[in-house]
């Protein structure tokens, strides 16, 4: 594992990043979208806002999950590990996603003077921790954007229709931060959001890493081991 | 050059040996169609090899597999060092500038920033890659996708090259080019497999491995 290498690929998704302003604007601008429209209705615009927060950092990572595919053999090829890859796109997109969160704390801390300002914060946080495993997941299993952004949509939006106290919006990625975006703003106990919310970004890590760890096998038994023998099945 | 079958030889023994490349018996099917069938290469140091063959043929397939990007169903790859492999589709960073991809090889390849860069450029030159282009790659034309492509198989030294239609959107002259420098690579003692649709390209190599569709659709070699 090289420092060097997880640097070089953070900077380069960076990159990428910043020369896709158009993209990203609208996609910031939608969960701001949403909470600007139900701000009128009360308290359930943060969880509208924080939640769909998801949208912006989660779209992102698809992005850069889907352009970087077809040069990602080619990278593992000339040294890369995938774990260095996809650690380099995670730290870049982890500084996007608090970049992300902390304007949308700060809009809806002022725009809904919630009860706990800090559990708000917290709520968009963990939302945002998620949202970047969870679209290089979808993004590393995804044919192309637009099956990827279909699960986004789908996924963001059944978590959105749903109440933090039903059973099944536990069994979705962002019940965590959805949880204590309840808790900030309802009398509702935040419960377990933290640590479910860890688990589900560790799993959909481990389901990322998976992926891009199926192309090792193959690429270092001929790089790395000089000699590969595959028994005829 | 070599008659056609001389170019197919059988291995028997485990390991590259001296060989830049050894590929033996691979077979390779998709979906229940067999792409290769019992497809053995090999390849010597300072040796270029064709492949030819329809399209369909399993000629890009073989070149993945001697890459180590997708597994054979069955037969061993060996090889003898680095793998530099040109991709017949280029696969590159649209919104990345040719300088930013040298730099994003370059700890993969153990080579620094700056060295890649120069070195990167140096190779694009050879083949007349518009260098005062610095934009992202979007807005390369074809052929300069290419030269970045190839220019990036090249990077960082390799004992085998694999070449997938490298020259694909090449003009005149950086076809004429791209030869002159497989004469230099087999000078340098490393091993060349290109696949071309051209038959004149057989002319230029030292072997040719052709790919053919058999009746029924699966793959046989020649």
């Amino acid at each position: 594992m090289s420092l060097r290498r997880i640097l070089v690929t953070a900077k380069m998704t960076g990159l990428e990043l910043a020369r896709r302003r158009i993209a990203m604007g609208l996609l910031t601008a939608l969960p701001l979208a949403f909470y600007g429209g139900s701000v009128s209705r009360g308290s359930g615009a943060v969880i509208t806002g924080g939640v769909a927060m998801a949208f912006s950092i989660a779209g992102a990572s698809i992005f850069v999950a889907l352009t970087a595919r077809p040069v990602d053999p080619r990278l593992i090829l000339a040294g890369y590990h995938p774990t260095e890859l996809l650690l380099g796109r995670l730290l870049l997109l982890e500084l996007f996603g608090v970049a992300v969160a902390g304007l949308f704390s700060v809009v809806m801390v002022f725009g809904s003077d919630p009860a706990h300002p800090w559990a708000l914060a917290g709520g968009v946080g963990l939302v945002a921790l998620t949202s970047v495993p969870f679209g290089l997941a979808v993004g590393s299993v995804s044919p192309h954007e637009l099956e990827g952004v279909l699960v986004l949509i789908g996924v963001v939006g059944v978590q959105l229709t749903l109440f933090s106290t039903q059973l099944a919006a536990k069994f979705l990625p962002f019940w965590g931060g959805q949880r204590l975006l309840d808790h900030s703003v309802n009398p509702v106990a935040a419960g377990a959001a933290v640590p479910a919310n860890v688990a589900y970004a560790a799993a959909l890590f481990a389901i990322a890493a998976y992926v891009m760890g199926r192309q090792a096998p193959t690429v270092g038994g001929v790089t790395r081991h000089r000699t590969k023998r595959v028994t005829a099945r | 050059m070599q008659a056609i079958t001389a170019a197919v030889r059988k291995v028997e023994r485990t390991g590259a040996g001296d060989a830049a490349l050894r590929a033996s018996a691979i077979s390779k099917s998709y979906g229940g169609h067999r792409v290769l069938d019992d497809v053995s290469l090999v390849v010597e140091p300072g040796e270029a090899v064709a492949i030819i063959g329809e399209n369909g043929a399993g000629k890009s397939t073989l070149m993945r597999i001697c890459a180590g990007l997708i597994e054979p169903d069955a037969g061993e790859v060996s090889v003898g060092g680095r793998v530099g492999y040109c991709p017949q589709e280029p696969g590159l960073f649209d919104l990345l500038s040719a300088d930013e991809h040298l730099a994003m090889f370059a700890p993969a390849l153990g080579l620094s920033r700056e060295q890649a860069i120069h070195d990167g450029r140096v190779l694009l030159s050879e083949f007349a890659f518009p260098l005062g282009q610095r934009g992202q790659c979007r807005h390369l034309s074809g052929g300069s996708r290419q030269k970045l492509n190839l220019a990036l198989a090249l990077l960082g030294g390799a004992q085998v090259l694999l070449l997938d239609e490298p020259y694909q959107g090449f003009d005149h002259g950086a076809y004429v080019s791209f030869w002159e420098h497989v004469d230099r690579w087999k000078g340098a003692g490393i091993g060349v497999v290109v696949v071309t649709h051209l038959l004149a390209d057989s002319k230029l190599v030292d072997s040719v491995l052709e790919l053919k569709l058999a009746p029924d659709g699966d793959c046989d070699q020649r």
